[in-house]
């Protein structure tokens, strides 16, 4: 059943529309969340939050909106105002330590063929992660949002709310830095 | 700036396929006739392919009952919040209907009825509305304290 039947059942109080929602979402949402606060147990935290917040506000959705950019954008506030709280510094400064919650099997991309392909594969992904890890918050955002969530770059200015150009320059220095930390850590691009 | 820079710039863009059609027919034609343009885009691509294959963290089994337990809890809850809303309001408008009205039954039962649509506004008129007016103002006064100790209980649970 399409999402949009969902909200409309959820609008009119049908919890099984809200249960078939969050199993909808349940992977891109965490992944989201645990990008940009990068600890497991406060992406959690947020995730229920952000359902919550959800059953409160459903009323108030206009129908003829996206529905995902609506729930990212719910989900952003309270990661942003989580991080205010709990880390104001963390909105800007990077962390050196890579996020969690992925199984080595996670890591193994079912693609890559021979054991050796599945190691390097496995590995560059790490390289790629940490390095991911450590850029600022809105660069962190914006690359998940482009490659894991796969959204226009139309969509992620709704989601971050700025102006489509501001997106599209942010999505452009997020790869700028990302190839820079890259470079200074595996130098004359031996990541690749 | 020049071309070859302006499309320099487009390169990451390129690669993370978010330029619009006419960008990428630009783009297309540059590196087609430039090689240093056409390198760089070729060093864009592993790393956009990499972030398309990051793998996705799974969140924990109990997470989403966890989520629809207090997603029931709180449907109810505002279900029952917006049923009190409502139920205050009929209360309400029922108080006022009844208040305005016993004084016209009063009118009627006294058999002054009459004087009730007189013209001058009489010095019973002005005691009955002050009166009313007091009792309401109590029962807002109230209202509201019972709100506010009503939060601060809700904040130390």
């Amino acid at each position: 059943m399409a999402v949009d039947a969902d909200v409309v059942r959820l609008r009119r109080g049908d919890l099984n529309a809200l249960s078939e929602l969050i199993t909808r979402y349940q992977n891109r949402l965490y992944r989201y969340l645990l990008r940009i606060v990068r600890q497991p147990a406060e992406a959690e935290d947020l995730f229920q939050q952000t359902w919550l917040r959800v059953v409160e506000k459903i009323r108030s959705f206009d129908a003829s909106r996206n529905f995902d950019a609506w729930l990212f954008t719910l989900a952003r506030n309270l990661a942003i105002d989580h991080l205010r709280r709990i880390r104001p510094e963390s909105l800007d400064e990077p962390l050196a330590n890579s996020w969690h919650g992925e199984s080595v099997a996670d890591r193994i991309s079912s693609k890559d063929h021979t054991p050796l392909d599945h190691a390097l594969a496995a590995e560059r992904r790490t390289e790629i992660s940490e390095a991911m890890a450590g850029l600022p918050m809105i660069y962190r955002e914006v690359l998940t949002l482009r490659f894991e969530d796969e959204m226009k770059i139309e969509e992620i200015a709704q989601v971050t709310a700025v102006p489509v150009s501001t997106a599209k320059s942010r999505l452009r220095r997020s790869l700028e830095q990302l190839r820079d930390a890259l470079e200074a850590r595996y130098p004359g691009g031996t990541w690749r | 700036m020049n071309e070859h820079d302006k499309i320099r710039e487009l390169l990451a863009l390129a690669a993370a396929d978010a330029l619009t059609s006419a960008e990428e027919k630009q783009v297309a034609e540059h590196v087609r006739a430039c090689i240093a343009c056409s390198n760089e885009l070729e060093a864009w691509r592993p790393i956009a392919s990499e972030l398309r294959r990051l793998p996705t963290p799974q969140p924990s089994s109990w997470l989403v009952q966890a989520t629809l337990a207090r997603a029931e809890a709180k449907f109810t809850e505002q279900a029952e919040h917006d049923w009190n809303h409502r139920l205050m309001i009929i209360v309400v408008a029922f108080a006022w209907l009844l208040t305005i009205a016993s004084w016209a039954v009063f009118h009627v039962v006294s058999g002054r009825f009459e004087r009730l649509l007189g013209p001058q506004f009489s010095h019973t008129w002005i005691s009955f509305a002050a009166f009313t007016s007091l009792e309401w103002l109590a029962g807002g006064v109230a209202a509201v304290m019972l709100a506010i100790r009503q939060r601060g209980e809700r904040r130390l649970v």
